[in-house]
C-alpha cells in the first residue's frame, strides 16, 4: 500500500504540487513540508484553536485534518494575512493595539478566525464575536483584550 | 561612580519620560502577528531526529523485562533510551529535600501513570509513535499510594524504592504566641479544605532539542527553556557533566506560567542524545504528555484551618494544616510552593500570632512542578473564607471585619510575623476605591432583591498580596545546604554602536510579560534616543551574565535595576568622554535628555551618540581609564535580603502588591453551573511601567484564577489513574467562563525597587479564586450549604445542592 499520494493545493496565493504521506495532519504537512511555520499546535486534538486556518475560506482545524484531505483546496494560514512588504493587516494591527496578544502562541488561530468572522459578518455583534472566539483558548489575555482587538478590527473593516 | 538608581521615573535623566509609565507598542507583536517568531517547536536543525516517549500505564509498577528489540529494528529507528541507559549515565533527578526523587524514567518499577519507560529517537515523530507500539514491557503491577492523608499517618505501601515512608516534608513554623492567642480568643473559627490540582497549561508545551557531541563533550540544548540556571544544576547533578560543557539556547515561549523548567525532560532528552552521539534529537510534548506527565500538577492540598478572633473581630491568631500531594516525587523547586505561603501568611491583614504545619506527601500521581503564584492562591482562599465564615459568626460586616484587620497605611514598612517586609501599601484605600468603583450598597440590594425571588446570587470583597521576586532564600528552609544564599540576580549588558544605536543583552526570551519592550522603553528615555533605536537579544547561558529570568513576579523589579545599573555605568562613561571632548570637568558633565552637558553653560553640549561614537573611533583621546567600547554590564540583586533562621523568621521578597477584588456570581440551583455577574478589582503594584501590559497580565492572572476556581482540575480514580488527559475533560476557561472584568489602579510606589515598581506578574491569580470562591458560598447561604472542596465544578456544587448540607 502506497503511504504517500500526490497533492496538489494553493496555499496563501501560491501552488504547490508534490506528495503528501497519506497519515500526515495538514498542519505537520504545513509546518514541516511547506515550512510554513506561523500555524502553531497547542492540542492536537481540536479543542484549543491554535491550528486554525482557512480552507476555500472557512476555518478549519489544521490537526483534526489530514494533509491529504486538502487534496484541490485553498488554504490561508497567518503568513497569507500580513503583505509581503511587512505591511499588517488592519485586524492585526488592532491585535497590536489592543493588547490582543501576549506570548502570541494562540495568536495566529485567534486572527484566522477573526478574519473569517469579520468577512463574512461585518457588524458582527459583541455576542456574535464572543461565539466566534469561544472555540479558542488563550492562557495569557484573559480573553478581554482579544475582544477589543476585533471590535476595533471591525470597526476599522467596516471604514469607520 | 555610578549615580544611585531612579526611585521614581521622574528621576530619570529626562525632562519627561516619553515611554516609561506610558502604553508604549510592544516590540515583540510583528513578529508573534505575522507567525514569523521563531518558537522551539519551529526549529529544524541538518540531521535532527525526533523523540518519542513510551509512557507506563500503571500508577505503580514492578518493571519486570522491556523488549525494544523490535522497536529498533524499525526503519527510520536510530535508537530506544531505556531504564538500563538511564541507570549508567545519569544520578536520579535533583530535588529539594535532597534523596525523594528517581531518576529522569522509571528505572526498576513506574511511580505514576504516565512516568516514562523508553524513548524512541526516529526519523520523523510519526515512526517514533509507531517503534513505541513496539516496545514490550512486562509490568507487575503493585498496590499504588493515592491518600495522601493516609500516607502522611504513616501508612504503606511507599513510593521509593528503599524508603520506609512517604513523608519527604514535614515541618513545623510558629510565630508568636499562638497558643495564648487562641486561649484568649472569643471566638474560634475551624474548617477543612480540600484544593484539587491544576497546572499552568501555556498553549505551547513543552519543546527540548538536544545534541551531545561526544568529540568535545558539548551538550547544545534549544526549545522552550526558561531560566537556566534552574535547568543547569539539575543537569549537573544529574548527568555530571562539567556547567561549561553545557548551552542553553532559549527560544521565544509560547507562555510558561512556571511550566517551562521541566528539568527531569531536559535530562532525558540529553540522555538520549549521548545515545545518539552526537545527533540532534527533538522532542515535542504533546498534550496529553502535558496533561498526565510533566512535572507540572501543582497544590493537591487538605487544609485544617482554625482563626482565632476577638468579639470585634479582631484576628489574635492563625493556625494553619497542610498536607500535600506532591505526588511521585519532591522534585527540584516543588517544595517551595508550601513555603511560599510564608512570606504572606497573614496576607493583607495583621495576624500576630500564626502556625503553618506542612507536609509534603509521595503518592502515585504526576510529581508537582511549579505553577504561576507558587503555591499561595489556596492559602489566600482558605483565609478570605474562615474570614467570612467568622464575620457571619460574630454578626459583623464583611467590610468592616476586613477593614479592621488591614494592615494600616502608616505601618509600612511592615514587618510580618515571619520577618518578611511588606514594603509599602494602602490596603483601606483600595477597598474604598473597590466599593466605590463597584457600586456595593447597590450591589447588595441587587443581591437581596434576587435572594428574594429565589436566585442564588453571591458576593464577596477579599483581598491578597503579590510577593515581587522571591527567590532562593526560601528553599533554605528544605535545603540549607545548598541553598545558602540571598541572590536573585538579573544581568544586563548594554552597548551602544558608532551609529548611536543600543543593543541590550537579556538572559531571557520573550515570553508574553513584554520585558523585551520595557528594556527598550527604559534606555530610550535614559540616553534620550527612540524606542526603535534599542535592540534586545536573547543570549544563551554561556553568554548571559548571572540572572534569574521571569520567575515569582520579578522581572519589573530586578531587570529595571539592572538596565538602570548598566545605564548609570554607561553614562559614566559617556559622562569622562564628554569632559574631553567639551573640555571640561567630567564633575561638570550631566546627561540630560540625550544631551551630555556642562553644568550652568548653556550651548556646551553633545548628543549621545556622538560622544559613544568618539568612544570607538578616537580611542588615542580617552581619557585614562576610560576603555573604548561604551558598553556596561550589571548586576542588580535584592537590597537587605536575609538567610531565614531556623524559626523560618526572614526576609523573603522585595515589593508586596496589594489587591481587592469584588466578585458577584448566580449559581443555578438546577445544574450546579455558576455565572460570574460582576467582577471588579483594584491593584496596586507602584509604578506601571507599561499600562497596558500590566492591564493584560491582571486579566490573564483573572481568568486563570477562573479556571482554578471553578473549572480546572486533574482527577484521578481511587486507583490512581489519571482520568483527565485531555482537553475535553480537563476544562481551560474560554471567553464565555471569564467576566469582562473592571481593573482600577491604586498607586504606591515601591520604596524599595527600582523606578517604584512592584511585581505584577503572577497577578490576579492570587486572589480570583478567593473572591469567586467566597462568593459561590456566600450565593448558597440561604440553603445552608458551604463548599469546602475546590474547584467548585457544576457537579460539586449540584450534589452539595442536592444533599442539602455541608460538601
Amino acid at each position: 500500500m502506497a503511504t504517500t499520494r500526490a497533492i496538489k493545493l494553493r496555499v496563501n496565493g501560491a501552488d504547490y504540487e508534490g506528495t503528501a504521506e497519506a497519515r500526515k495532519t495538514l498542519v505537520d504537512f504545513l509546518r514541516e513540508d511547506l515550512g510554513l511555520c506561523g500555524t502553531n499546535i497547542g492540542c492536537e486534538h481540536g479543542v484549543c484553536g491554535a491550528c486554525t486556518i482557512l480552507m476555500n475560506g472557512e476555518t478549519v482545524r489544521s490537526c483534526l485534518m489530514l494533509a491529504v484531505q486538502a487534496e484541490g483546496a485553498e488554504l490561508m494560514t497567518v503568513e497569507g494575512l500580513a503583505k509581503a512588504t511587512g505591511e499588517l493587516h488592519p485586524i492585526q494591527e488592532a491585535y497590536r493595539e489592543k493588547h490582543g496578544l501576549q506570548c502570541g502562541f494562540c495568536t495566529p488561530g485567534f486572527l484566522m478566525t477573526t478574519y473569517e468572522l469579520l468577512q463574512k459578518n461585518p457588524d458582527a455583534t459583541v455576542d456574535e464575536m464572543k461565539e466566534w472566539l469561544s472555540g479558542h483558548l488563550c492562557r495569557c489575555t484573559g480573553y478581554q483584550d482579544i475582544l477589543e482587538s476585533v471590535k476595533l478590527a471591525a470597526s476599522r473593516l467596516r471604514g469607520e | 561612580m555610578a549615580s544611585p538608581e531612579p526611585k521614581l521615573p521622574s528621576e530619570l535623566p529626562v525632562t519627561q519620560p516619553r515611554y516609561v509609565g506610558k502604553d508604549t507598542p510592544r516590540v515583540e507583536d510583528p513578529l508573534l502577528l505575522t507567525g514569523r517568531v521563531e518558537y522551539g517547536g519551529d526549529i529544524r536543525i541538518p540531521g535532527m531526529l525526533h523523540a518519542a516517549i513510551l509512557r507506563s500505564p500503571h500508577p505503580h509498577a514492578r518493571i519486570k523485562r522491556i523488549d525494544t528489540s523490535r522497536a529498533e529494528k524499525l526503519a527510520g529507528v536510530a535508537a530506544v533510551l531505556t531504564g538500563e541507559d538511564v541507570k549508567k549515565w545519569s544520578r536520579p533527578v535533583f530535588g529539594v529535600p535532597e534523596g525523594w526523587t528517581g531518576y529522569a524514567l522509571a528505572v526498576e518499577k513506574s511511580h505514576w501513570a504516565g512516568e516514562p519507560v523508553a524513548v524512541v529517537a526516529a526519523s520523523d515523530r510519526y515512526i517514533a509513535e509507531d517503534a513505541l507500539e513496539l516496545i514490550e514491557v512486562d509490568y507487575e503491577p503493585l498496590e499504588p499510594v493515592v491518600d495522601a492523608v493516609r500516607a502522611a499517618a504513616g501508612a504503606g505501601p511507599f513510593v521509593l524504592e528503599g524508603k520506609e515512608s512517604n513523608l519527604a516534608f514535614d515541618r513545623k513554623f510558629v510565630f508568636g504566641d499562638v497558643e495564648g492567642a487562641f486561649a484568649q480568643a472569643d471566638r474560634v473559627v475551624r474548617e477543612k479544605f480540600r484544593w484539587y490540582r491544576s497546572s499552568g497549561n501555556s498553549i505551547e508545551t513543552c519543546v527540548c532539542i538536544a545534541e551531545w557531541n561526544p568529540v568535545n563533550n558539548m551538550l547544545t540544548l534549544r526549545g522552550s527553556h526558561r531560566s537556566p540556571h534552574l535547568i543547569l544544576p539539575a543537569l549537573v547533578i544529574s548527568l555530571g557533566i562539567p556547567s561549561t560543557q553545557v548551552r542553553i539556547i532559549q527560544s521565544p515561549l509560547g507562555g510558561s506560567f512556571g511550566v517551562k523548567t521541566f528539568a527531569r525532560y531536559v535530562i532525558l532528552l540529553s540522555l538520549m542524545a549521548k545515545k545518539l552521539g552526537g545527533r540532534p534529537v527533538k522532542w515535542v510534548e504533546d498534550r496529553i504528555e502535558h496533561l498526565i506527565g510533566s512535572s507540572t500538577h501543582a497544590w493537591d492540598r487538605h487544609y485544617d484551618c482554625e482563626l482565632a478572633l476577638k468579639k470585634d473581630g479582631t484576628i489574635v491568631g492563625l493556625k494553619v494544616k497542610l498536607i500535600d500531594d506532591l505526588g511521585a516525587f519532591a522534585e527540584w523547586l516543588a517544595i517551595g510552593m508550601l513555603l511560599k505561603p510564608l512570606l504572606a501568611l497573614g496576607s493583607c491583614y495583621h495576624i500576630p500570632n500564626v502556625e503553618y504545619v506542612c507536609k509534603g506527601i509521595l503518592t502515585n500521581k504526576t510529581p508537582q512542578g511549579p505553577l504561576r503564584a507558587f503555591g499561595l492562591p489556596p492559602h489566600y482562599w482558605v483565609l478570605e473564607q474562615l474570614i467570612d465564615m467568622a464575620a457571619k459568626e460574630l454578626g459583623l460586616d464583611r467590610i468592616e471585619i476586613r477593614r479592621r484587620n488591614f494592615i494600616k497605611k502608616e505601618s509600612f514598612p511592615y514587618v510580618s510575623p515571619s520577618g518578611n517586609i511588606y514594603d509599602s501599601g494602602n490596603y483601606e484605600g483600595s477597598l474604598d476605591l473597590l466599593l466605590e468603583k463597584a457600586g456595593y450598597p447597590k450591589l447588595l440590594r441587587e443581591q437581596e432583591e434576587a435572594r428574594s425571588k429565589g436566585r442564588l446570587v453571591g458576593l464577596s470583597v477579599v483581598s491578597s498580596i503579590e510577593p515581587g521576586l522571591t527567590g532562593p532564600p526560601m528553599l533554605a528552609l528544605a535545603s540549607p545546604k545548598i541553598f545558602t544564599r540571598t541572590a536573585s540576580p538579573e544581568g544586563v549588558l548594554v552597548r551602544m554602536d558608532a551609529f548611536g544605536k543600543m543593543i541590550a543583552e537579556v538572559g531571557f526570551p520573550p515570553g508574553g510579560q513584554s520585558q523585551h519592550s520595557f528594556v527598550r522603553q527604559i534606555l530610550a528615555d535614559y540616553f534620550g534616543v527612540t524606542v526603535e533605536d534599542v535592540q534586545v537579544i536573547t543570549v544563551d547561558s554561556l553568554t548571559m551574565q548571572p540572572g534569574t529570568g521571569p520567575i515569582s513576579s520579578s522581572m519589573a523589579i530586578a531587570l529595571s535595576g539592572a538596565i538602570l545599573g548598566a545605564a548609570a555605568r554607561l553614562a559614566d562613561k559617556l559622562k569622562r568622554t564628554a569632559g574631553v571632548m567639551l573640555e571640561a570637568s567630567p564633575d561638570d558633565v550631566e546627561l540630560m535628555d540625550g544631551q551630555l552637558r556642562v553644568r550652568g553653560v548653556p550651548g556646551k553640549a553633545l548628543p549621545v551618540p556622538r560622544v559613544a561614537g568618539f568612544m570607538l573611533m578616537r580611542p588615542d583621546l580617552l581619557p585614562e581609564g576610560v576603555d573604548g567600547n561604551p558598553e556596561a554590564t550589571y548586576v542588580w540583586n535584592p537590597p537587605d535580603r536575609t538567610i531565614p533562621d531556623e524559626r523560618g523568621f526572614g526576609r523573603y521578597s522585595v515589593t508586596a502588591a496589594g489587591a481587592q477584588h469584588l466578585c458577584m456570581v448566580e449559581v443555578d440551583r438546577d445544574t450546579g453551573l455558576v455565572k460570574i455577574l460582576k467582577y471588579v478589582m483594584v491593584d496596586d503594584c507602584g509604578i506601571r511601567l507599561n499600562p497596558s501590559v500590566v492591564r493584560g497580565m491582571l486579566m490573564g492572572g483573572l481568568a486563570h484564577g477562573v479556571g482554578a476556581a471553578l473549572l480546572e482540575e486533574y482527577v484521578y480514580d481511587d486507583k490512581g489513574q489519571i482520568l483527565t488527559s485531555t482537553y475535553m475533560d480537563y476544562l481551560m476557561p474560554t471567553i464565555m467562563e471569564v467576566p469582562a472584568a473592571e481593573e482600577h489602579e491604586m498607586c504606591t510606589p515601591s520604596p524599595i525597587a527600582p523606578l517604584g515598581v512592584k511585581g505584577v506578574g503572577e497577578a490576579a491569580l492570587h486572589t480570583t479564586p478567593a473572591a469567586v470562591l467566597c462568593a459561590v458560598n456566600d450565593a448558597l447561604q440561604p440553603l445552608g450549604i458551604r463548599i469546602t472542596e475546590a474547584p467548585f465544578s457544576p457537579l460539586r456544587i449540584w450534589k452539595a445542592i442536592q444533599g442539602g448540607q455541608t460538601a
